[in-house]
This record gives C-alpha cells, sequence and structure tokens, in this order.
C-alpha cells in the first residue's frame, strides 16, 4: 500500500493547507508486463468489424473518406 | 585497432569494444579502418554487367571536363556514366526490395499453411487484423468460419508476389491522388517478382540506356516493396502474431544476464524469435535451466528480429547492426541464431572466441563454419526447444571471468503500430488521427518525421541517429522509427514519455505530455515502415493536411544507411511523395545528371526527391526546412490555436 505523502501550499488568502503530493508506487516498469492491450476489449466479430468501420474508417466507412469525401472511392 | 571512443555515442558500446580490443578479438570498428571504400565503387562509377568490363568511369577530380572528355567517359559497351550510376542505382533498389519480398513471401508461406492448419505451432492472433485484411482484399466476411477467411487471405496474399498483370492490392489503400500520380506515370506496381526481375533485366547490358526510364522502373520496383511485400509482410505477421500494441522493453549490452542464460537472437524474421519467446517460457525448459546452474532464461534480440519479438512482447533488445559482435563478446552469451539479413559473416569467427554456438536456421543464410539448424514451420516449437537445450547446455562452458556484461541498458515504450497510434489518439469510440492533424494544424506540432534505416562503420555508432532525432524532435517534430535507427533511439532514451520533458520543443512537449506517448515513437522492424506509409496515409484522409503524402509537413531520413533494403526503403518514401534524407555517401554522385534527377526531378514527377547530407544537424534542418515550406503551401505556417467559439460570438457570426 502507498504512503500518502503531502505538501504544504498557500492559498490566494495566505492561508497554508496541506494537499496531497504525488503519489505513486516507485518502480521501474518490467519489460513485457505493460502491455495495453486495448484489441483485447474488441471481442465479437461484430464488435470487431464495427470497430474497424468507426475506428480505421479512413479505409472502411463506406459514407466517409475525409479529405477524399468529395471523390469517388479508389 | 580503433580509438574506443571513437567508435560510438554510447558509453555501453565503448566499454563493450574495449573488452573486445582487450581479448584480441577483431571486429567491424577494426575492419573499417583497414579497409577503404573505393571511391569509384562509391559514387556509382563502376560497371561490372558483362566480362568486357569491369569498367570505371570516374568524372575527372576538382575540375570541369570538356564534352569531348565527357563523351569519351563510357564503358567498352558505350554505356555512359549516367547510364552505369542508374543501373548500379536501380539493382540496389531491385536487391533491397528482394530482400524485404522475400522476407515476406516466407511469412505468407507461413501464413496459408498455419490458416490451413497445417502447422500446430502458428496461429491465427489478432482476428480484427485479419478482418482489416480481408475487407481490404475483398473476402467476405460475414460469418464465415475464420479458417475460410485466413485461407483466401493467404492465397491472395501469396499470389501478389508474382501477379503479372493490373497492379498490387494495397496500393488502393494510398490516398486517392497517390494513386491516380503513379498510373499516370505508368508506375503502379504488379507484383514485386515481376518489377525485379524487369528492374534486373533493364540494367542487364544493352538493354535500357536512358538513365530517366532505368530510375522510373527503380521507382516502380520499390512501391511494390513497401505498398506490396513489405506490406504484406508486416500484415501477416501481425495476424499470426498480433498487431503491437504499447508495451515495456529494454535496449542495450546490459540486458545480458550474468547468472542467466543468454540467448541472442539475430536477423530479420519474427517466425523462429516467436518460438523460442514461447520455448523460454516452458516450465520445463526453465526447469533444466535450473539444472545446470543457471537462475533463468534470457533472451535478447538484435537488429529487427529484436524489433518483432520487442513490439508484441516487449522482449529485451541486446543492440543494433554495430554491436552484433560485441554482444559475444561480452563473453556471457550461450547462444546466437541468425535466420537472415545484416547478419556479419565474423560472427563465427569472434564466436570461435569464446563459448558462444553460432546457429544459422535459414537455408538462404548459411555462414562457413557455423552450426546449421533448419527451422521447419512445421516443428517450429519442437525445433526452437532443440536450440534453447542446446544454449542450456552450453552455461557450463562459460568463463566466468572472461565475462563483462556493461551495466546500462535503457527502458523504453514501444510497440506504436498505425492502429496503435489512431486508437491513442483518440479512445475506442473517437480513435482517429485528427488529434495529430489539428496539432499540426495550430503548429504545436511542426511536422512527423521518419528517421530510419541501418547503422554504418564508416560513422561512428548512432551518432547521426542521436543528433538529427534530437534536433527534429527539439524543433517540434515528431519521430516515426524503425530498424536500427529505433533502438538507437531506445539506448540514447529518447523513447520513455519523459524523454519529451527532456529533449521536445514546448509544443511537441505539451501533446507527449497530453498523450502519454514518446515524442520518438518506436513503429517496428525495417518491413514495417510500410507503417508509416499508412499513418502518412491516415493523415492525408483525415483531412486539413491536403489530399496526398507530398502535401504533408513530412519527411524521411537515414543518416546512417548501409544497406541495399535502405535505399528500396528510401525510394518507396520518395516515390510516395516524400523528402527523404540520407547520409554516410550517396550511391550516384559520380553522375551530376543522375544525382539532379533524384534530388530535383523526381520532384515534377513523383512529388517526392531525394537529398544527401553528411551533417545530421544540416540535414535535419533541411528536413524543418522542406516542412516549413509544406506549413506554408498548406497555408498553417504561422502557428494557430483553434478558435473555440461561445454563443455570442456564434450569434455575431450568424449576424454578420
Ligand atoms: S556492361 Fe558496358 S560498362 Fe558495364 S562492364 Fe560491360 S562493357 Fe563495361
Amino acid at each position: 500500500m502507498v504512503e500518502y505523502k503531502y505538501e504544504e501550499k498557500e492559498l490566494p488568502d495566505g492561508t497554508k493547507v496541506k494537499v496531497l503530493a504525488d503519489t505513486f508506487e516507485p518502480g521501474e516498469t518490467e519489460p513485457g508486463k505493460e502491455k495495453i492491450d486495448w484489441r483485447g476489449r474488441l471481442f465479437s466479430r461484430d464488435w470487431k468489424l464495427k470497430y474497424l468501420q468507426t475506428g480505421e474508417r479512413y479505409w472502411f466507412s463506406k459514407s466517409w473518406y475525409g479529405s477524399e469525401k468529395r471523390k469517388n472511392p479508389a | 585497432m580503433a580509438e574506443a571512443k571513437a567508435v560510438s555515442v554510447d558509453q555501453v558500446t565503448i566499454e563493450a569494444y574495449e573488452k573486445a580490443k582487450g581479448d584480441g578479438v577483431e571486429t567491424v570498428f577494426d575492419r573499417v579502418s583497414r579497409i577503404k571504400p573505393c571511391p569509384i565503387g562509391a559514387g556509382g562509377a563502376c560497371c561490372k554487367n558483362c566480362a568486357m568490363g569491369p569498367c570505371r568511369v570516374p568524372a575527372p577530380k576538382n575540375r570541369e571536363e570538356t564534352p569531348e572528355e565527357k563523351a569519351k567517359r563510357t564503358g567498352v559497351c558505350g554505356a555512359t556514366a549516367e547510364t552505369i550510376a542508374a543501373r548500379n542505382f536501380a539493382r540496389m533498389v531491385a536487391a533491397g526490395a528482394s530482400a524485404h519480398s522475400d522476407h515476406a513471401r516466407g511469412v505468407a508461406e507461413t501464413f496459408l499453411k498455419a490458416a490451413k492448419g497445417e502447422l500446430k505451432d502458428f496461429a491465427i492472433k489478432d482476428e480484427q487484423k485479419l478482418y482489416q485484411l480481408a475487407m481490404d482484399l475483398g473476402v467476405e466476411i460475414d460469418d464465415r468460419d475464420l479458417k475460410d477467411i485466413a485461407v483466401e487471405v493467404g492465397e491472395i496474399c501469396l499470389a501478389e508476389f508474382g501477379k503479372q498483370e493490373g497492379e498490387i492490392i494495397f496500393l488502393k489503400r494510398a490516398p486517392l491522388k497517390r494513386q491516380e500520380i503513379w498510373r499516370n506515370l505508368g508506375i503502379a506496381p504488379r507484383g514485386v517478382d515481376r518489377e525485379v526481375v524487369e528492374m534486373l533485366h533493364r540494367t542487364h547490358i544493352g538493354v535500357d540506356q536512358d538513365y530517366e526510364n532505368i530510375l522510373m522502373h527503380a521507382a516502380r520496383t520499390s512501391l511494390a516493396d513497401g505498398w506490396g511485400g513489405s506490406m504484406i509482410s508486416t500484415e501477416l505477421q501481425d495476424v499470426m502474431f498480433g498487431t503491437p500494441e504499447p508495451v515495456a522493453g529494454r535496449v542495450n549490452l546490459g540486458i545480458l544476464k550474468k547468472d542467466h542464460v543468454n540467448i541472442i537472437i539475430h536477423g530479420h524474421e519474427p517466425l523462429l524469435p516467436e518460438m523460442m519467446v514461447i520455448a523460454s517460457q516452458d516450465p520445463e525448459m526453465l526447469k533444466y535451466a535450473e539444472s545446470k546452474g543457471a537462475k533463468g532464461i534470457n533472451l535478447g534480440g538484435l537488429c529487427c528480429s529484436a524489433n518483432e519479438i520487442l513490439m508484441r512482447h516487449g522482449i529485451p533488445v541486446a543492440g543494433n547492426f554495430l554491436q552484433q559482435e560485441l554482444a559475444i563478446t561480452t563473453g556471457a552469451v550461450e547462444l546466437m541464431t541468425v535466420d537472415v539479413q545484416c547478419q556479419m559473416e565474423s560472427l563465427q569467427q569472434v564466436a570461435s572466441c569464446y563459448h558462444t554456438k553460432l546457429i544459422t536456421t535459414d537455408r538462404r543464410a548459411r555462414i562457413e563454419g557455423a552450426q546449421h539448424i533448419q527451422f521447419e514451420e512445421e516443428r517450429g516449437l519442437e525445433v526452437a526447444k532443440e536450440i534453447l537445450k542446446m544454449a542450456i547446455d552450453n552455461f557450463a562452458n562459460r568463463n566466468q571471468d572472461r565475462v563483462m556484461i556493461p551495466d546500462e541498458s535503457k527502458e523504453m515504450v514501444v510497440g506504436f503500430s498505425h492502429e496503435t497510434i489512431n486508437y491513442l489518439l483518440g479512445g475506442m469510440f473517437r480513435a482517429s488521427y485528427r488529434p495529430l492533424n489539428d496539432n499540426i494544424i495550430n503548429g504545436r506540432i511542426r511536422g512527423v518525421a521518419g528517421v530510419v534505416g541501418c547503422n554504418n562503420a564508416r560513422v561512428q555508432h548512432n551518432s547521426n541517429f542521436m543528433v538529427m532525432i534530437k534536433e527534429l524532435i527539439k524543433n517540434d517534430v515528431l519521430v516515426l522509427t524503425t530498424g536500427c535507427s529505433a533502438m538507437a533511439a531506445g539506448e540514447m532514451g529518447l523513447m520513455t514519455p519523459e524523454a519529451a520533458l527532456e529533449y521536445a520543443g514546448d509544443g511537441l512537449r505539451s501533446v507527449c505530455e497530453a498523450v502519454g506517448i514518446p515524442p520518438v515513437l518506436h513503429v517496428g522492424s525495417c518491413v514495417d515502415n510500410s507503417r508509416i506509409l499508412m499513418a502518412a496515409t491516415a493523415m492525408v484522409k483525415d483531412g486539413g493536411l491536403g489530399d496526398d503524402i507530398s502535401d504533408l509537413p513530412a519527411a524521411g531520413a537515414a543518416p546512417e544507411w548501409m544497406s541495399e533494403k535502405a535505399i528500396s526503403i528510401g525510394e518507396y518514401f520518395v516515390a510516395s511523395g516524400v523528402f527523404t534524407v540520407f547520409g554516410v555517401t550517396w550511391p550516384t554522385t559520380n553522375s551530376e545528371a543522375v544525382t539532379k534527377y533524384l534530388f530535383e526531378k523526381y520532384e515534377d514527377s513523383l512529388k517526392g526527391m531525394w537529398a544527401f547530407e553528411q551533417d545530421p544537424v544540416k540535414a535535419a534542418q533541411m528536413m524543418i526546412a522542406h516542412i516549413d515550406k509544406k506549413r506554408k503551401e498548406l497555408g498553417i505556417d504561422k502557428a494557430r490555436e483553434r478558435i473555440l467559439y461561445d454563443m455570442e460570438k456564434r450569434r455575431e457570426l450568424d449576424a454578420a
């Protein structure tokens, strides 16, 4: 459990207050351990396809071609 | 022997080189000082394409030549200095494209076998990427079986290499305007096999003797690599092994462990490395290692094999191209595997000075004296375990008195595939390149640079990368990097989000802080330069920055390049509309006309062009100047904050 640290700050009226300081567990990242597995959250085929049409709309949206909106699709 | 401090800007490399020197082992740093480059070959003035030659046609030094002298400066067959320089350059492109694409073909063959269920150790890991490919390739998805989709995708990809007619399918991923440019110039490529064969044919004696014509086909050949071979490789690897996502890793020789069995995986293909990762985590293997007195098994990568397993699993990287011999001279490596590309033949000689076993694993790339264990996908994991066991057995032969592992390795955050950049910028429901484009438009980010390529022993290891990348990020240019360049950036500590605080300009720093990304993004291995093409295309398609890659405030560079692969990459960047600066040396300097064509005339047709500058600061400044020129053309040269209108302002506007 992290021990909270506090530091003293001054309010505009000069009153001193104690506020929470940087609070984190010190340590180094461990290779391979901190993967942000965002693709793992898309678990069904429908979700995956839906994401492709929205997230990867530059190539897969049927109605939206960004800067190429005015042109015919390739 | 070279002066230790002169060999690298990286202290770890200097220490490791001193150790090698102390052990009396010759390395690339020593060979480079005793072999001078041939100035005639270096400038592209030597032709050996037939047995009447070799013909050398160097231009006179330090004086203008007369028209009569110029007319006489030909090969026996009459080939001019222009033809010779263009042919040499084009053959470099062909060789580089072949290397990437032969790698890709191997991947496609494995993919197809895996899709058919013929390989027990390989599977479809990233379903979503498979659907992405299926949609691109026109493969029906609906509620079809995953296996059927994968088989069809594999068959189409494999057929792309030998496509005789039409154009490769992935070309249609490019911005529409770019596609038009290629079609109008007649350089939309067919399959890479066909383009490479035609390139070699054209550069045979007595065929294509118009340097402009040769160079346009060089562009076509390179496109068959970048938007074909390399892209297929990246995509299928992602399907089989997973699309990279941000992951922590470490880099430099300090990742070797004194009390572990150390295995170095060197080369370029991810097939064996993926199996080695699985094998190294097998409890039985770990137990076996312990039974031999080791505390565990430590895998480390070198060159692009390293990038592949780093990007997907966070497996640490021992170093880049120029550090390969030094990994062995630490005395702590039980075994090194090599597959294809960039592995020095001297490795066996160096390994023989220690207990290290060097294992070649690909029938296409044997090294005399090294032991060969053929990697067969059918028994992938079995081969990996066999190799691992050899390494463990060799642990007992390590002479701890001869071990010197440098203390340092650097932390980094990697895994920035173009899909992941898209996700990180907008999140699951608003994934988008919009924030990047907006920040370019408002001037916080000045532009984007791709800094890629190899190390070259002719320049101090990593020095050009370090200086160039620091100069770029200081000037608010976001850097995307691959290959040895990425490892150099990692070794310099530029690949953590905190690096933005120390090295980036205020604008870039504020964006990196907001998104939580490093100012230098590791995009992958050298075939993954195709990811940079995709990121650039997404930027174009998102809007606001023109309608072609050549409109983007972007530039490319390979300040320490050495391989033919680098020339192919540079050429497809240029042919895709990117201003690209190379350092160290330039292979057509002997012909002013050819050099001018590549540096200036290409821009008229391809809207992208080459440049050459040895000084990395000047090269970075050239890139920044190009970025500023593009900003001006886009009308975003003055930094602008986006104005958010409140209701009152809107009413004022409506009334106006
Ligand atoms: S092809 Fe021509 S220039 Fe080349 S070696 Fe033969 S004769 Fe000489």
